[in-house]
């Protein structure tokens, strides 16, 4: 039991970790609730099925096709409608969900509302110290874990992370210092995207896509990224884990009230937020003004 | 000879005229918000058909829960995206009152509106030490652990099924019509008191209820006006009771209205986000913009043109609605009501009274009105 | 770039718009639906044969539903094979005159809005002035649908909520309540008893053929709505008790949830042999992929609607194999003599094999009767002939429960009424396994092309090495 508590707990704190970094990114950047995050993975689920399925095509050029035309959906969505509203911060908030429900309705329109399946890339199972995980998750846990590593090694090690990290902390005073900070929102944007679409396509092939996958997961990332604290990709993958690991020890310790681990996560988030309101890893507000 | 009382009387009468005639009748957008309520008496004289009425009457509902949250997050900038807790919390105390206990709704909603006031208290606490998108998450999160409490007493709940078989708002008619037509009428009643009554705590101009001047300054800078020696503390909570005593109304009325209370529908996460979208809809921060969004977004887009006029599935009807919103909030990102009042109405640089647009002169102190552009006081939510 | 923006904007939301009337157009032409008109016209122009020249009105049926889940799909998809079939026939005959049927589609999006689903039942009946109506399928929404219905005093066919509440109120309020009928399914209590005759069948076959002693090891996944409280309930109750199995465990995951892998893995390491779904949700595909990737050696018995449904097999990838499930129609099974007439005329026109919800059918066919019978429209008159129905359709003999017992008019469920079926996946091929092999009432009780339960070989493996 401890050792399907642990596996099960580390392969989906991995998958919610490289959901949770995405909408962590760009809202500690550019301060966007992303609601249509979820959506971009929803998307890229379905690209997968589209260009693997639908059209035939390889699996390489179908996993490249899908990352490619969500990431510029994404960019698009943000260059196109959110950068212009972006002072009136309810507005995005109602726009990011607008398009969220014009994704999942288009993609109900083409592609009806039962749900489609794609093959796991390699089908089977691995078995570690007795708990069986589909090589899929495994491959999924794997890339959350290198998606996350290059990606702190492009914010610590790089120009543009440093920019990107600077028009966070700060956008007026990275513009005065010379960083074009719209093209850094719309990089940072493409990257969130990016990350979206990356755990929608290795994700997808382990669950029904469905048009409306995107509202399940997009409670737990939200709440994810303000425990681990906004902005802290750090906080996140911690708090990733940590939620993640609540919900796998409910559906463990209480097999009747699975439907509650959801719930309890969620408690276990506002008592940390209580004692630490500004999140485990993120700066005190305290001495911000607005 | 006129009696001096009845001389009173006449110049009491005379002045409530005269002011009638220059703060009301002078101003574009409360003539179209008179003209708006008297429609909404005079409605079923035109058209009486059930299920028009039914959509106004949900409308109004809507109105009332909208308003409250316009109240608590537009005014005070507390996001609340969990405003469903309330009007979940009231419509079960109405529906458990009324099934065991027998309770008539002119009771049980608003016993439901304070049960729902005394969780605003309890959110609030949180609320005082959490700012911005943290409190918008512990708030969006408090609806979630509310069904989970509401699943773990299934014995009083009846869980996921939830409670049926609730007491009508009205049902001494025979004739389901016309039953309508007085339900139509109390929802009214629930409706035009409690909005006005919160347009009036939030007024910042009142000379009489400071709240609405407080409300503004806590979400602008809550410290520099506790600097000013304000209790901050006091007024959110104050916020938090109001907005969640209103919701909770809203909560009454729809579970004696539709006669059945169950998680889903009524501490459901998408009845917090659609609250948000009609508000910010029809204007945050305004009042009049979430009364505008609702009728329009919710009774007339939705419930009418795309259902009665266009009729489209509800898929299309979703994604139309989503469509027609990302438009409006493309060109009017204050929201569609107060882009029109900011059209109609010019503010007075000196005096700040509203005039109407074609005025050149201020009507209070003649001062004259130049191209100024209002500012938005649309909030800026970011804690950042 | 602004100016691009303002270009862009419009371009891209015509292209959406126009993205959606032409799916649109798809779905119109794959199921013949009315085209949008207004409903102040009194008449629409739908797409029914024509009229023979005795027509002498219409009678027009409200059909409400979720139109775009599977549920309120196969639900119009039955209603329009009754009206055609029946209009092509010259139509009901109401006191020697010959009316013909006129469908009325309202989209009640009562999955996510109850207040939706309210108004649009309200709306049917007041403005587009249907004189029946038929559906509602979730339960608590339905609640709420039929006190409307009653309230204007209509006939409300119920096709597709399990709800016992729903009939035990016409017991409460015979003279409220009298105008609610429940066609399809039978209540959640018999659709427990359906799960125990499958499960009875497959222990029985599983001890016969690997001479496993002991009793079997039982785990129900149940999804936490209000449909599977009383199946897991009554579960809970009669599996050890009736079958002498023991019951490890019952994980009950959210409705919402996408993924049981979690719960897949604690319900393997409980040591269940056989784990009974009772699942409505999309979750039931990755639930059937899993257990079949994972190589998990279990027999998969109970209620999953999304094996019922003809892309199972392919969705899954043949993963989903020796699933068995409570289920109402299948091809080549001839639960009357009507059913294998009925299910492949409606693969040929709709290719899918008809859920449940596909009872609108029969409930138009047993309402011609009762209108027929009854000579006339009036809806007391009608009611009284409905209560004697007794009418074999594609899916089961129907015969209403009468008013003194606990439940009236809800279809009486046995042998020799209603009965469902349960399926199992063979090698993709979706094969009626019960009834079969009955004893007591139900001997002899076994349809055309029903074959033999096949233990999944994993388990077989399991057993004999065990």
């Amino acid at each position: 039991m401890i050792e399907g508590i642990l596996i099960n707990g580390l392969v989906k704190a991995g998958l919610y970790a490289l959901l949770a970094t995405g909408f962590s990114l760009i809202f500690g950047v550019t301060r966007i609730i992303n609601l249509a995050h979820t959506a971009l993975y929803m998307l890229a689920a379905y690209g997968l099925y589209y260009f693997g399925q639908e059209l035939g095509l390889s699996l390489g050029v179908s996993i490249a096709l899908a990352l490619v035309v969500t990431v510029i959906i994404g960019a698009l969505t943000y260059k196109l409608f959110i950068e212009r509203i972006r002072e009136h911060h309810m507005t995005v908030l109602l726009i990011t969900l607008a398009f969220a429900i014009i994704f999942e309705e288009a993609m109900a329109r083409e592609f009806s509302r039962d749900a489609v399946t794609v093959p796991s890339f390699i089908s089977g199972y691995w078995e570690v110290a007795g708990v069986k995980v589909l090589i899929q998750r495994w491959l999924a846990l794997g890339t959350a874990f290198v998606a996350l590593i290059g990606l702190w090694l492009l914010l610590t090690k790089t120009k543009l992370g440093t920019a990107i990290r600077a028009a966070g902390q700060d956008a007026e005073v990275a513009n005065l210092m010379g960083i074009n900070v719209p093209r850094t929102f719309l990089i940072t944007a493409g990257l969130a995207a990016t990350l979206a679409a990356i755990s929608g396509i290795v994700i997808g092939p382990t669950l029904g896509v469905v048009p409306h996958m995107w509202t399940d997961p997009l409670i737990m990332v939200m709440a994810i990224v303000v425990l681990g604290g906004l902005g802290s990709l750090k906080g996140s993958v911690i708090a990733a884990f940590i939620l993640a690991y609540v919900e796998v020890i409910v559906c463990y310790s209480f097999p009747e009230h699975c439907y509650m681990s959801r719930a309890i996560a969620l408690g276990a988030m506002i008592l940390t937020l209580m004692v630490r309101p500004e999140g485990l890893f993120g700066t005190s507000f305290e001495e911000e003004r607005l | 000879m006129v009696h001096p009382s009845r001389k009173r009387d006449y110049k009491l009468i005379s002045r409530l005229i005269r002011d009638f005639n220059g703060d009301v009748l002078t101003v574009p957008g409360r003539v179209i918000a008179l003209i708006f309520v008297f429609v909404l008496l005079l409605f079923p004289l035109a058209n009486n058909d059930p299920h028009i009425l039914r959509i106004l009457i949900m409308a109004n509902i809507y109105v009332v829960f909208a308003v409250s949250w316009d109240l608590l997050s537009g005014y005070t900038g507390q996001m609340n995206l969990g405003h469903a807790l309330f009007f979940g919390v009231a419509a079960y105390v109405a529906a458990l009152l009324n099934i065991h206990y027998g309770l008539d709704p002119w009771l049980t909603i608003p016993i439901g509106g304070v049960a729902a006031a005394i969780a605003g208290l309890l959110v609030c606490l949180p609320a005082l030490r959490l700012r911005g998108p943290y409190l918008a998450l512990v708030t969006l999160a408090l609806p979630f652990v509310a069904v989970a409490i509401v699943l773990l007493f299934k014995s009083t709940t009846n869980g996921d099924m939830g409670l049926y078989g609730i007491g009508r708002i009205f049902s001494s008619f025979e004739d389901p019509r016309d039953n309508m037509i007085v339900t139509y009428f109390f929802s009214l009643v629930m409706m035009l008191p409690s909005v006005l009554i919160m347009w009036k705590l939030t007024d910042a101009r009142s000379s009489i209820v400071r709240l609405g001047i407080i409300f503004h300054a806590i979400r602008e800078d809550e410290i520099a006006a506790r600097a000013c020696g304000i209790n901050t503390v006091r007024y959110k909570f104050i916020a938090f009771a109001v907005g969640g005593f209103f919701a909770g109304i809203a909560g009454g009325f729809y579970a004696h209205f539709l006669r059945v209370v169950n998680p889903q529908d009524t501490l459901g996460v998408f009845l917090s986000f659609e609250v948000i979208m009609y508000t910010v809809f029809g204007g945050i921060c305004s009042i009049y913009g979430a009364v505008a969004g609702v009728y329009f977004a919710r009774a007339f887009v939705w419930d009418y043109l795309l259902t009665d006029v266009v009729e489209v599935d509800v898929g299309i009807k979703r994604m139309s609605l989503a469509i027609i919103m990302v438009l409006v909030l493309l060109f009017m990102p204050q929201g569609i009501a107060v882009w029109i009042r900011d059209k109609i109405e010019k503010t007075c640089p000196r005096c700040k009274l509203n005039n109407a647009f074609f005025r050149r002169n201020c009507r209070a102190c003649g001062a004259e009105l130049h191209v100024v552009k209002k500012k938005s006081i649309a909030p800026d939510m970011s804690s950042g | 770039m602004k100016r691009l923006a303002f270009l862009l904007t419009p371009i891209l939301v015509l292209a959406l718009v126009l993205g959606g009337l032409a799916c649109g157009d798809d779905d119109d032409d794959k199921a013949p639906t009315q085209p949008p008109t207004a409903t102040t016209q009194p008449t629409d122009t739908s797409t029914p044969p024509p009229p023979p020249p005795t027509a002498a009105g219409t009678i027009k049926i409200g059909i409400i539903g979720p139109m775009e889940f599977v549920q309120g799909e196969h639900h119009w998809y039955g209603a329009q094979m009754a009206r055609d079939e029946i209009n092509a026939a010259g139509g009901i005959s109401v006191a020697g005159e010959m009316y013909l049927i006129e469908l009325e589609r309202a989209d009640s999006n009562e999955l996510f809005s109850t207040a939706d689903a309210v108004t649009a039942m309200e709306r049917l009946i007041t403005a587009d002035n249907a004189d029946f109506v038929m559906g509602g399928i979730r339960s608590e929404a339905v609640l709420a649908m039929q006190d409307v219905a009653m309230d204007y005093k209509t006939i409300f066919l119920g096709c597709g909520a399990s709800e016992a509440e729903l009939c035990a109120r016409v017991k409460q309020d015979y003279d409220r309540y009298k105008y609610w009928f429940r066609v399809t399914p039978f209540s959640g209590l018999n659709l427990v008893k359906n799960v125990l005759f499958e499960l009875g069948i497959a222990g029985a076959i599983i001890t016969q053929g690997t001479g496993f002693e002991g009793p079997l090891k039982v785990a129900v996944l149940a999804e936490e709505a209000a449909w599977s409280e009383p199946v897991v309930g009554a579960l809970n109750a009669f599996v050890p008790a009736k079958l002498g199995m023991e019951i490890v465990g019952v994980w009950k995951p959210s409705a919402t949830a996408t993924d049981v892998s979690t719960e897949l893995s604690a319900i393997e390491n409980s040591g269940a042999h056989i784990v009974v779904p009772i699942l409505s949700g999309p979750v039931g595909i990755p639930y059937g992929k899993q257990l079949g990737e994972l190589e998990i050696p279990v027999a998969s018995v109970g209620i999953n609607v999304e094996a019922q449904k003809v892309g199972f097999w392919d969705a899954t990838g043949g993963y989903g194999n020796y699933m068995t499930d409570l289920n109402f129609y299948a091809q080549g099974v001839a639960v009357t003599e009507k059913s294998v007439a009925f299910v492949d005329a409606f693969i040929e026109k709709f290719d899918e094999i008809p859920t449940y919800n596909a009872g609108t059918y029969e409930a138009i066919l047993l309402l011609k009767g009762a209108i027929e019978r009854a000579g006339t429209l009036d809806t007391d008159a009608v009611v009284a002939e409905l209560e004697k129905t007794d009418m074999i359709g594609p899916g089961a003999r129907i015969v209403f429960t009468g008013n003194d017992t606990p439940e009236p008019h809800d279809i009486t469920y046995g042998p020799g009424y209603a009965t469902a079926i349960a399926t199992q996946w063979q090698d993709g091929e979706m094969k009626c396994i019960w009834p079969n092999l009955g004893v007591d009432e139900w001997e002899g009780i076994m349809y055309d092309g029903t074959v033999m339960w096949q233990i999944p070989p994993l388990l077989a493996q399991r057993l004999s090495s065990e």
